[in-house]
């Protein structure tokens, strides 16, 4: 008991070897509910004590002994039962009061200035939409610290349940409805934390994570303007980066790939915008994904180096990649079921938080994200690769590894 | 005696050269059955603690490739529906059986055939639910089902037919169980026997009764919705048609929490058996111990949204089920304060029974107190779905539910078998159990606590839960030994036990005034009743002085079934069968077994209709369908008992 109690300590007190302890007061909501915790532990173990020392004391002072006396009869005793029965109620009270004046705080409206994030789960990964900025990306958040966020929570399809636990409470996405979650990540500085899907959602549960981030108002502004404006490729060479070229605006998305000409694009030419990202030197170790690569997929690190952004940039556009992925500034990438990769390449983690965003893990998941993930509803890409969820082998159509080491570069040179 | 010498050897089924397993599958003897449940259950407590061992090996070290993520949600749904459904129930199950007709000195339980038939139906409804695990195509979608992952758009396969039919099945067998044992306890109690008099265990199984009884009607129809949408293309569950998912949460959990007291009652009472007879003191605050079960039973339908914080009630409801849900904490804690005034002052023995039911005392206090924290909606919101969740379950399941049930296997093995069961391993077993037990379950709380969802089949290195993980995982490796050990004990000790009395524990009750092993017809003459301790009026009357002593109920009871059949309370010395006696016992049948059978294929041609397999799907539910109502038809139109 005594370890365990220390250990207790520790895990509230230290959120170095414990990154995602739920004790950590971060935000508004996360001191309340460690505040509720903290009276019901104090109740709670003043109880324990009292109960286990009555407990221990009786089975040790009344054993049998040889030779001992017959026990008097007591058959029960009024007195001592209504006190055994009013004491709990007192403390009930004590939890009870505390509890309803939370549920109601946390429960209230969000404050006026809270930035609006949209979240929508998807079986396995995250779709983060922001309203004011209008983007969307993909199991990342970025939040100005200081400042309340509130939560849409939607599901495309079953349900899950969004939780940040070093940052506050959990909260469910039900199909059909749509739930709110709101905090103010007052105390937490330029940081970076791990959320995770907490309803089971089936076979990739386990493997829907997503990253967040709290930085600067400023930097958060610089963030959202980047990720809000569209992909520039071939990437700007010197800093007067030109803006994306204007195109006749068209919503046959069907027509992307045979007529290049005719493409959906923003109606304004946009401002130039400087990519940016959470400083990699600040990002703690439990942020990125340690997941090993299953043995059944490789692809050698020499093809992967001799990616060409270009070369796949031509590639990409005409894959089954466009079916699925929305690329913004690319007129052929308008598909809507998987996450948005606009800006993929300032990402920290792919696949929902499983692998890091490298070259590396980015070119095995392409070519094998089903072997990579379980479950995943990205198809078996690589030629010649075992896609497990139809059990068969990919030939006519599929990706060699030098096709997908150039969508790899493309990829990732979207900042 | 010369006519017992005389007279042919009688046995329970009346043709003595039936063979074990056609005295088995004909029996309608409760203790036969009772044993038939304990031994099934044990089976399936084994077969979820293997699966919990191969969870347990998968989370030993982060990214982890010992299982699949199919294999690991297979294995984490079906050990949560094993041991819920499969284990802990018909276990609770097992003593109803055997016990609550010896307790309240009846001959057998109110419908003997519907009792086997309950037992058959258990049996192959776990069968039907279990087989798929060995070929992988197990239920995967959580031991609650939720919509609409459960429903065949998310979970195209076989897997969660299996475990929708499976259910169903199993739901036939508990509410026709617990209509028998309520009619029995309402109706078959010996004169003298009134409601304040009945012994703890027959009180919180009459309370459990109705709890199976008013939430069973609410999971059938759920799992009612779930398969029409599954197999014949409703909407119930559907969100593509507009469907609210909350509607089975709530469904389910209306059932799923009174089930928590479903599977905790029982045990509750087992202990409220063992406590007094090992302190030789009578049970502290008898009627407050009925009242607080009653109460435990009756908010427990008031609480279910409490596993549902998460998914957005509103502060009102949140509210209110926060609030009902520390209302319970009362009476509960009532029944732990009892417990202990009761050892309070007393002698108290240390026999493996008692240790565990001392264990239950120390461990359920764990799981209350981490009860409250979640009953806080704010701090729960925190918990749920965590592993802090996991460890308080299994505070409330295995700390209380199981150490309460093993108490109760310890305490009536003598009388099931004549024989006790080995008391130093009983000694091991505990030991080893107990602190398996917590090494495996405290540690989940801070896993938990520090961020770890629950229903994960890997983490990633560096999020802090590397140290529990272990931990619990050393804890289940140590608990399989000390289960392997309380196996063989049972096992050995059935042939080699020490041989006892009637009485070894010098209990208090009538179950313990009649032979060990019970005749077949339990009581010679049915013991007339004066108090709450009946036996200790005859062997210790200084324990009971000071209850009321009364003859209510003799003259009606007399009145009704004769004098002949009845006598004062008495310690049973007959040894003749119940021929002999002239006691007429229900004969033995096969019939609720086929009836059994037959339901079971009948919802199995269900399986085959998603595939198209129209030809296999209708043979088996039409044929089935005839089976069991042939076979009902046969069996209401026979007569219970033979003619002598």
């Amino acid at each position: 008991m005594v370890i365990a109690v220390t250990l207790l300590v520790l895990a509230a007190c230290s959120g170095g070897d414990y990154p995602n302890s739920t004790f950590l007061p971060t935000t508004d909501n996360n001191r309340d509910a460690t505040d509720l915790w903290n009276r019901m532990m104090f109740w709670g173990t003043i109880v324990f004590v009292i109960v286990e020392a009555i407990l221990l004391y009786t089975i040790i002072k009344y054993r049998r002994r040889p030779g001992g006396p017959e026990p008097e009869h007591v058959h029960g005793n009024t007195l001592m039962e209504i006190t055994w029965t009013l004491a709990p109620a007192l403390i009930l009270v004590f939890i009870a009061v505390p509890t309803v004046r939370t549920i109601f705080r946390s429960q209230a409206a969000a404050p006026a200035n809270a930035v609006q994030i949209e979240v929508i789960g998807h079986q396995w990964w995250w779709e983060f939409r922001y309203p004011e900025y209008g983007f969307t990306t993909a199991n990342e958040i970025y939040m100005p610290h200081g400042r309340p966020v509130n939560f849409a929570l939607r599901t495309a399809d079953v349900l899950h349940s969004f939780w940040i636990p070093a940052l506050a409470g959990k909260r469910d996405l039900i199909s059909n409805r749509t739930n709110y979650l709101w905090f103010t990540p007052d105390s937490t500085g330029e940081a970076a934390f791990n959320g995770s899907c907490n309803e089971y959602c089936g076979a990739s549960h386990a493997n829907m994570k997503f990253r967040a981030f709290t930085v600067s108002a400023e930097d958060f502004d610089t963030w959202a303007r980047h990720q809000a404006a569209n992909a520039i490729f071939p990437p700007p060479v010197d800093t007067a980066a030109a803006p994306a070229t204007v195109r006749p605006a068209s919503n046959a998305i069907g027509m992307a790939q045979a007529v290049p000409a005719a493409q959906a694009a923003p109606t304004t030419v946009q401002a130039p915008t400087t990519p940016w990202q959470f400083p990699r030197e600040k990002v703690p170790p439990h942020v990125l994904p340690q997941t090993p690569i299953p043995a059944s997929v490789s692809i050698a690190d020499a093809a992967i180096a001799a990616g060409d952004a270009q070369r796949g940039f031509t590639t990409y556009s005409r894959s089954a990649c466009i079916g699925c992925h929305k690329i913004r500034g690319n007129p052929s990438s308008m598909g809507i079921l998987g996450p948005d990769l606009t800006h993929v390449g300032s990402r920290f983690t792919i696949a929902s938080g499983l692998f890091p965003n490298d070259a590396k893990h980015l070119a095995h998941w392409i070519k094998n994200a089903r072997a990579m993930k379980p479950g995943s509803l990205m198809q078996t890409l690589g030629k010649g690769e075992h896609d497990p969820i139809m059990n068969i082998t990919v030939q006519a159509g599929g990706l060699t590894d030098e096709q997908i080491a150039d969508i790899t570069a493309y990829l990732l040179s979207l900042k | 005696m010369a006519t017992v010498a005389a007279s042919p050897t009688y046995t329970a089924s009346a043709t003595p050269q039936r063979s074990r397993l056609m005295s088995w599958l004909t029996t309608t003897d409760h203790k036969v059955i009772g044993t038939l449940y304990l031994h099934t259950s044990l089976f399936f407590f084994v077969l979820g603690g293997l699966e919990a061992l191969l969870i347990r090996w998968q989370l030993m070290r982060p990214n982890s490739v010992v299982l699949t993520a199919d294999q690991y949600n297979q294995l984490f749904t079906m050990h949560g529906t094993t041991m819920v459904f499969l284990a802990i129930m018909p276990l609770s199950a097992a003593f109803f059986n055997y016990l609550i007709p010896l307790q309240i000195g009846a001959r057998d339980v109110a419908f003997p055939r519907l009792n086997a038939f309950s037992y058959w139906i258990f049996l192959l409804g776990g069968v039907f639910i279990t087989l798929p695990i060995f070929f992988w195509v197990a239920p995967d979608g959580g031991w609650f089902g939720y919509a609409p992952l459960s429903g065949r758009t998310y979970s195209p396969g076989p897997n969660m037919d299996f475990w929708v039919l499976g259910l169903q099945i199993l739901g036939i067998s508990s509410l026709a169980a617990s209509f028998n044992f309520a009619t029995t306890i309402i109706n078959m109690r010996a004169p003298g026997m009134n409601l304040m008099r009945m012994p703890m265990f027959t009180w919180m199984s009459f309370v459990t009764q109705f709890l199976i009884i008013l939430s069973f009607p609410v999971i059938t129809i759920a799992l009612v919705f779930l398969q029409f949408d599954r197999f014949f293309g409703t909407t119930f569950y559907q969100i593509s048609a507009g469907a609210d998912p909350l509607l089975w949460q709530h469904l389910f959990w209306i059932f799923g929490h009174p089930e928590v007291y479903i599977l905790i009652l029982p045990a509750f009472g087992l202990v409220s058996e063992v406590l007094p007879t090992n302190s030789r003191k009578p049970l502290f605050g008898y009627p407050v111990m009925a009242y607080s079960g009653i109460l435990i039973g009756f908010l427990g339908f008031g609480v279910w949204a409490h596993h549902m914080f998460a998914v957005g009630m509103g502060p009102i409801a949140d509210t209110v089920f926060g609030l009902t849900t520390m209302l319970i904490a009362i009476p509960t804690g009532v029944k732990i304060f009892n417990w202990i005034f009761t050892m309070w002052g007393g002698s108290i023995r240390f026999t493996a029974a008692m240790k565990f039911a001392i264990a239950l005392i120390a461990m359920f206090v764990i799981g209350g107190i981490s009860g409250i924290t979640h009953a806080s909606p704010p701090s729960d919101l925190q918990q749920t779905d965590t592993y802090y969740i996991v460890a308080h379950f299994h505070y409330v399941l295995f700390g209380g539910a199981i150490l309460g049930i093993f108490a109760g296997i310890y305490h009536y093995f003598p009388k099931m078998y004549g024989r006790t069961m080995n008391e130093t391993l009983g000694t091991w077993h505990f030991w080893l159990n107990f602190i398996a037990m917590n090494l495996t379950f405290f540690p989940m709380h801070f896993a938990g606590m520090l961020g770890m969802p629950r229903r994960i089949y890997t983490y990633d290195a560096g999020q802090g839960w590397e140290l529990f993980n272990m931990m619990s995982t050393m804890g289940a490796f140590l608990l399989a030994p000390a289960t392997l050990i309380f196996i063989y004990n049972f096992f050995r000790s059935k042939k080699h036990g020490e041989p006892c009395g009637p009485n070894p524990w010098d209990a208090p009750t009538l179950e313990w005034s009649i032979p060990s092993p019970p005749p077949e017809y339990n009581f010679a003459k049915i013991p007339m009743v004066t108090s709450r301790y009946p036996l200790w009026d005859l062997t210790h009357p200084e324990r009971t002085a000071e209850i009321p002593h009364t003859q209510t109920g003799w003259t009606e009871a007399t009145q009704q079934t004769g004098e002949h059949d009845m006598a004062p309370m008495h310690i049973e010395t007959e040894t003749r069968t119940a021929k002999e006696l002239g006691i007429p016992m229900p004969s033995s049948t096969i019939k609720p077994f086929f009836v059994a059978l037959g339901i079971v294929l009948m919802f199995s041609g269900l399986l085959f209709l998603p595939k198209g397999m129209k030809v296999p799907a209708f043979a088996l539910m039409f044929g089935g369908t005839a089976m069991w109502v042939g076979y009902l038809y046969a069996w209401l139109t026979t007569p219970l008992e033979d003619h002598h």
